[in-house]
């Protein structure tokens, strides 16, 4: 007969140790989305290069669309351009919500022209992949999509829902795991769909 | 009064006119650089709460009135948007909620992960109590027989060094 004397705090300190231990490899700063399977946030933006071009959320109907929220200040962003370059031309659907973090919207010290001027720079020296680029002036669609920080990517049906919300930099591993199977379908679908059409 | 009492009443109260002071510093140190013009009183108190209750999502734990990261920027104008179009505080909670999710916000909702945070101290407490009542030594005959014996037997050693 072993003592429970032994036994029970020894128990309690093992169940502890676990807790912690598992605590190490966590990431505090994954959360979930709560903009998956939802419906894009209703938005009426400019083009950033042609701001007489306003956009509605109907850009995203009947199509498959990866939105890659993103700055020419993120040094993350410049990171993954290469290999989203890469993945529109196999013929991935990409469109930018672009923000600029030193573009205040009240108290600007930036002109819309520096902006571009630096978007076409940076795009001519990492790669363009990018259809067009939503200019997300006052950062409030960014808000509602719960956006922290730049970048992220969302995958969008031909519905216009979301369907994968990513934080981070897009690279073959996450293409591979996270959202190539959930495109693969989609376009699929898509493909069924303007057959039958 | 003693001299050592009072240098330890003066030290103490250095020690709190220096926390007291320290706490509405900090407090007025927030950083809220922006201007933000309220038209009601109401407007300018539901502001200040709402920005101390939400919290930043990028940062590990701040709330978005002392966060400086943009993200925090653009929470602090949109809650004094919200504010000002006359939302009251839970319409600008749920707003944030609907967004950010329970993170957002530094009162946790009472649901089936979360109600452990309730549950664990509250039977940390009972455990311990129920060790603490089961451990107690318990006063046997024999023992106060044994003390009784010794009491003796100090009693006389007592007796015999006079």
């Amino acid at each position: 007969m072993i003592n429970t004397r032994f036994v029970v705090p020894l128990v309690a300190f093992t169940a502890l140790v676990f807790f912690l231990y598992q605590g190490l490899f966590s990431d505090p700063r994954q959360r979930d989305s709560q903009a998956l399977a939802k419906p894009m946030p209703t938005f009426s933006l400019p083009d950033l290069m042609e701001p007489s071009v306003i956009y509605t959320n109907d850009v995203f109907t009947d199509e498959v669309t990866l939105l890659n929220i993103w700055g020419v200040w993120c040094v993350t962003c410049a990171v993954e351009l290469p290999y989203l370059t890469e993945l529109s031309e196999q013929g991935v659907r990409f469109v930018g919500l672009y923000y600029d973090q030193d573009l205040d919207p009240d108290f600007g010290t930036k002109t819309l022209a520096r902006v571009q001027q630096e978007v076409i720079e940076t795009t001519n020296q990492l790669g363009n992949p990018f259809l067009f680029n939503i200019f997300d002036v006052y950062r409030d669609t960014s808000l509602d999509l719960g956006v922290t920080g730049a970048p992220e990517t969302l995958l969008i049906d031909q519905q216009g829902i979301i369907r994968v919300h990513h934080i981070g930099d897009i690279n073959p591993r996450v293409w591979d795991s996270k959202f190539a199977p959930i495109y693969n379908e989609l376009m699929a679908q898509q493909s069924l769909q303007q057959t039958e059409n | 009064m003693n001299l050592l009492t009072q240098r330890l009443f003066i030290i103490l109260s250095i020690w709190a006119v220096l926390m007291l002071s320290g706490l509405m510093f900090s407090h007025d140190a927030q950083a809220t650089q922006e201007n933000y013009q309220f038209t009601t009183e109401q407007q300018r108190k539901d502001f200040k709460r709402l920005t101390k209750e939400l919290r930043c999502p990028m940062c590990q734990n701040q709330n978005i009135a002392d966060s400086d990261a943009m993200i925090a920027h653009d929470m602090r104008r949109k809650v004094y948007q919200l504010v000002s179009e006359g939302n009251d505080h839970d319409q600008v909670i749920d707003f944030m909620k609907q967004r950010y999710g329970d993170f957002v916000y530094y009162q946790p909702p009472v649901n089936n992960s979360t109600i452990w945070l309730w549950i664990l101290p509250f039977s940390v407490l009972l455990i311990g109590g129920w060790i603490l009542f089961k451990r107690r030594p318990e006063i046997t005959p024999s023992d106060t027989q044994a003390e009784a014996d010794l009491l003796a037997k100090a009693d006389e050693m007592l007796e015999k060094d006079k």
